[in-house]
């Protein structure tokens, strides 16, 4: 393990804390605070993983997972990003897409087969003869790629979300980020800061240069977070990147669970009034030859490095850079022990003379126009050279770190993706903000500032714009704030050179895609004209780093070669979310939603075997036996009881109630008597049927009805939908949860029902299709409906949902000399199907009319002052020869029923199943089917095609409906 | 989801909490003497306006009324009533 440095201020490790961890298969240690990344980069391990197509190694580069390179699978998750991730104890780390090891992969013979591959090589060869291509894809897919997911992976932690509102959000916890946040907080408002890393502090957190006498930047990171902390109106989220910003001002993001929190990561969005974009910038990467081999990094990795985990990046260096920030880190890794053998500059000139003068003081090797061209070393860097900017003179150096970067760029994926634009300025060689979105406002570096005071007064300026937005801001204090920074410096000169004097076959714009400068070209000589087609075609950019790497190298590169205006240059378009993000983040957490009814545990204790059944859970079986032999007979022969509390329920009164009724319904409401029940129906626009049930009157302009189990969340919208223009006075109260149902039904349910009630319930005082409200021993208010939807003597009592258990045990206790049953959903199904009874859904798709059911006779025709639903399309329907109809068949094998969705063919398909069940009532299989009308006549033969029958068909034949009892004597026993 | 909407009961709540209920086309013609073609053109089509238009909309998780609001379909954004007073 490496030494670390335990002294500097800046560190955000604690040394003396040990972490363990498992590396493919052997045990390491870290120590707290240490990312994944760092904690295996102090155990000396420099090849992280190898790149996706060439199978090149990998390392260290940005430090922030701006790219692929140190994905790798931890704890069972592939793509882990181990640059952002903090390592716990116990973490099994390893490496992916790998043949062998990352360290000694032979799939490493790929990396010399480049010539084979050029840009968008797999969307020209491999596709003649056509039979190549499934093999030759398998064989890519093979060596292609990143993690491997198994299909039956489940993601491990808990995943949650919050949805905030606020005045001001402020993305990025930086200098600039934490003024913008302080300027509106001192106003009074709300605010949110949102910090990508662990900590506050940006720019300024890790760097000891000066921000005025006598204190550092790091000491002024310090001061600021302590500030902002102090504030009870800023809420701040650190490890917390922002991933989508939208217009409205709205802002998602995720958050990394610390260790006590009760969520791994956390979605969150936020509702601003106002945004400030304060992302800051990072670094541009330097194209040359090799410019990702292990040991290349960029100047905040390897200052932060140090500065932050305690780590000297490598022995030996050199720089190659284009920013002050490069001499900054340079002299300050110098004063920790770093050898430099030479810093090239690409600039000419405009560097800080104060930090020249030290360079100078320190005798270190300075080039000013000067590059890295080509590192080598097989796998890690070994040596590297160096050439003026021109390509003319040329060095080598030995070392095994080489720090490179080009310069800045502008974090500005907040700004495009909420539909900001952005303008190239030749000044600073950035992308800067051109028309910002509505009330969102940015700051800091990525105005292309460098300057402490600047960064700060930035914020200051963009903190008071958003408070202005939120009308806690006069325009004076606004103007204030903008001379002050106005007399502070402004945004410093950029570096123009985007790539080293080279050729570009292995100097890589794309670290994810291994997309090299040589694949650009290729793209532009095919063609490819704009950044955003090349980008596509060499898939530049589309990798896990989200174009972190590429970013704004691919337009400059582009506009270079094509030697574009700096005018055209335009950025690629970039999409949330701006950081991978894991899937199970968005998901939030994994409800199981379903509603359960009063009920629910006593058909459990008797046996009952559940399943969702659309937002419920109900008992569909009491047995093993799926046919449900048992349940059906019983129900036949003697009595049974089935919990029907998912039916929907409804109350509507008030003076408009019945029109409103006369809307909705495809019969005359008006005919509707007390005490009897009247079935009817909904239709939508097209006529099509959506909902039936019963209606009972309860009084003058109150009505009490009930609609499909499926239907019922959506009945209240209805209503009020299609009565929205008429101004009309009624109240519609959903009682589906307020009240259970329960169905006893068979032969005996009188019998049994007798012994529970006060009342006479003979045939002759309580007769079919007849309606009743009482009470049960002066107490329990029950409506009682004589129905017979499974087509045998049947009440449906609904009760009150706290007396639904009271009741049912009632029953049972008065059913136990009948040896009353249980029934589940499926028997009554089979039950109410030999009845040819309709449940929507089932005999109806979303198509099927009224007409079409059989069930025509319901609608009245002669109420076209309600403007009934559906009647429009159904006077057009009645004449409409080529609808399918519902008809009953049987089988001509008994006891081979064919599965519901069969279809219906002949030469073609002609109609299909709706429900078919080996009917035990009558020794016959029988169903109901949908089946063009010119099958439909009584006696018609059926040829059914089943899934996977091969050439075989089955056959039925078209006999009138229903199958049992045709007469329906049994119901009205 | 951008949206927010502001509902005459709840005040401006998240676009969430709200359905769709298509285009404002005005209350259901009458029965009378109505053409099959006229009949399906109210139902079925729409102006897809791009830009500001009047729409239906419920507040399902909420108070459970339908009302209408003015959105701009290329924003996304709800908008004040063109040249109302709102």
């Amino acid at each position: 393990m490496m030494n670390r440095f335990n002294h500097l201020p800046t560190l955000k490790v604690d040394t003396a804390q040990k972490i363990a961890f498992i590396y493919k298969g052997k045990k390491y240690y870290g120590v707290k605070g240490d990312t994944v990344a760092t904690a295996l980069y102090a155990n000396g391990i420099r090849i992280f993983a190898r790149s996706l197509k060439y199978h090149r190694p990998r390392g260290l580069y940005s430090l922030d997972g701006e790219c692929s390179n140190t994905c790798m699978e931890v704890d069972g998750i592939p793509n882990v990003r181990c640059e952002n991730t903090l390592l716990k104890d116990g973490m099994v780390i390893k490496e992916q897409n790998v043949k062998g090891s990352a360290e000694n992969d032979w799939m490493s013979f790929l990396d010399k087969l480049d010539w084979m591959m050029p840009a968008g090589f797999y969307y020209n060869v491999m596709h003649k003869p056509a039979k190549i291509w499934p093999i030759a894809m398998k064989q890519i897919r093979k060596a292609a790629g990143l993690g491997k997911i198994s299909p039956d992976f489940e993601m491990p932690g808990k995943f949650d979300e919050i949805f905030l509102n606020t005045d001001v959000c402020v993305i990025g916890g930086g200098p600039a980020g934490m003024m913008a946040a302080l300027g509106a907080a001192q106003k009074g408002l709300r605010v949110i800061l949102m910090e990508s890393r662990p900590w506050l502090g940006g720019f300024f957190e890790y760097r000891s240069s000066q921000y005025k006498e006598g204190e550092t930047l790091h000491n002024r990171a310090g001061q600021l977070a302590k500030e902002v902390e102090s504030f009870e109106n800023i809420r701040v989220f650190t490890h917390t990147a922002a991933v989508g910003t939208y217009n409205n001002n709205l802002v998602t993001g995720f958050q990394i669970g610390k260790k006590d929190d009760v969520f791994n990561e956390r979605y969150i969005e936020i509702r601003a009034k106002s945004v400030v974009v304060a992302a800051g910038c990072i670094e541009r990467p330097l194209i040359f030859d090799n410019n990702e081999r292990p040991g290349v990094m960029q100047i905040n990795c390897a200052l932060r490095m140090a500065k932050t985990y305690g780590l000297l990046p490598g022995k030996k260096a050199v720089f190659s850079i284009g920013h002050d920030l490069g001499l900054e880190a340079a002299l300050e890794l110098h004063d920790l022990g770093l050898a430099i053998s030479c810093i090239a500059d690409i600039r000419e000139d405009g560097q800080d003379p104060v930090l020249l003068k030290k360079i100078q003081d320190k005798n270190i090797l300075f080039l000013k126009g000067w590059v890295a061209t080509k590192a080598h070393g097989r796998k890690l860097v070994k040596k590297v050279s160096l050439a003026s900017v021109d390509g003319q003179v040329s060095k080598t150096f030995d070392c095994d770190l080489v720090v490179a970067s080009a310069g800045m760029t502008p974090v500005t994926g907040h700004i495009t993706v909420a539909q900001g634009t952005l303008k190239y300025d030749n000044h600073t060689g950035f992308f800067l903000p051109d028309q910002m979105p509505d009330k969102m406002h940015a700051a800091g570096r990525l105005l292309g500032l460098n300057d402490p005071l600047s960064i700060e007064a930035s914020g200051m300026l963009a903190g008071l714009k958003a408070a202005f937005d939120c009308e806690n801001c006069s325009i004076g204090e606004i103007g204030e704030a903008k001379k002050a920074l106005e007399n502070l410096p402004g945004p410093v000169r950029g570096t123009k050179l985007v790539t080293a004097p080279v050729k570009g076959r292995k100097s890589f714009i794309c670290f994810d895609e291994d997309a090299t400068i040589k694949n650009i070209k290729q793209a532009i000589e095919k063609g490819f004209d704009v950044p955003e087609l090349i980008k596509r075609f060499t898939a530049t950019g589309l990798g896990p780093g989200q174009g972190g790497i590429p970013g704004h190298n691919l337009p400059l590169y582009v506009a270079k070669y094509q030697a574009l205006p700096d005018i055209s240059i335009r950025p690629t378009n970039v999409r949330p979310p701006l950081v991978p993000t894991l899937i199970s983040t968005y998901a939030g957490v994994n409800h199981k939603m379903f509603k359960i009814t009063p009920m629910d545990e006593m058909q459990r204790k008797d046996g009952g075997i559940f399943r969702n059944i659309g937002v419920w859970q109900r008992a569909r079986y009491f047995s093993n036996d799926l046919s449900c032999k048992k349940e059906i007979e019983n129900v036949r022969s003697n009595v049974g009881m089935l919990d029907g509390s998912t039916l929907g329920k409804f109350r509507i009164y008030g003076p408009d109630a019945l029109k409103a009724l006369q809307r909705v319904f495809v019969s005359d409401m008006s005919r509707v008597k007390q005490g009897r029940i009247k079935y009817s129906a909904m239709c939508n626009d097209d006529g099509c049927m959506i909902d039936d049930g019963v209606v009972i009157k309860q009084g003058e302009n109150d009505y009490y009805f009930t609609t499909s189990s499926g239907r019922a969340g959506q009945t209240a919208e209805w209503i009020r939908y299609h009565t929205r223009y008429d101004g009309w006075n009624f109240a519609l109260v959903n009682l589906t949860d307020a009240l259970g149902v329960i169905n006893i039904s068979g032969p005996n349910a009188r019998k049994v029902l007798e012994k529970v009630v006060d009342i006479d319930i003979s045939n002759e005082a309580f007769g079919y299709s007849e309606y009743k409200e009482f009470k049960i021993s002066d107490t329990i208010p029950l409506r009682a409906m004589r129905l017979g939807f499974v087509g045998e003597l049947s009440y449906e009592l609904h009760v009150p949902s706290s007396y639904m258990k009271a009741v049912w045990l009632m029953l049972k206790e008065a059913g136990k000399e009948f040896n009353i049953q249980n029934f589940g959903v499926e028997a009554q199904n089979v039950l109410r199907m030999e009845k040819c009874h309709i449940i929507l859904g089932q005999e109806s798709e979303q198509r099927t009319n009224l007409l079409d059911v059989g069930l025509g006779f319901l609608w009245d025709r002669k109420k076209a002052d309600a403007k009934t639903i559906g009647a429009v399309a159904l006077h057009q329907a009645e004449k409409d020869q080529t609808r399918l109809k519902l008809v009953g068949f049987k089988m001509e094998n008994n006891s081979r029923a064919p599965r519901d969705g069969a279809l219906i063919v002949d030469d073609k398909v002609r109609g299909y199943i709706a429900t078919a069940r080996d009917s035990f009532s009558l020794n016959e299989a029988v169903g109901m089917a949908l089946v063009e009308a010119p099958l439909s006549k009584i006696g018609t033969r059926l040829t059914i095609f089943e899934d996977e029958c091969g050439d075989d068909r089955i056959y039925g034949k078209v006999v009138e409906m229903p199958f049992y009892d045709p007469e329906g004597k049994r119901m009205k026993m | 989801m951008a949206l927010t909407i502001t509902c005459p009961i709840c005040g401006k709540r998240n676009g969430y909490e709200f359905k769709f209920g298509g285009e404002e086309k005005g209350p259901r013609p009458d029965e009378k003497d109505l053409t099959p073609e006229a009949w399906c053109d109210y139902v079925h089509m729409n102006k897809c306006v791009a830009g500001v238009q009047q729409e239906w909309w419920f507040h399902k998780d909420g108070c459970g009324s339908w009302f209408p609001i003015y959105r701009d379909t290329t924003t996304n954004l709800e908008k004040p009533e063109p040249g109302g007073q709102k």
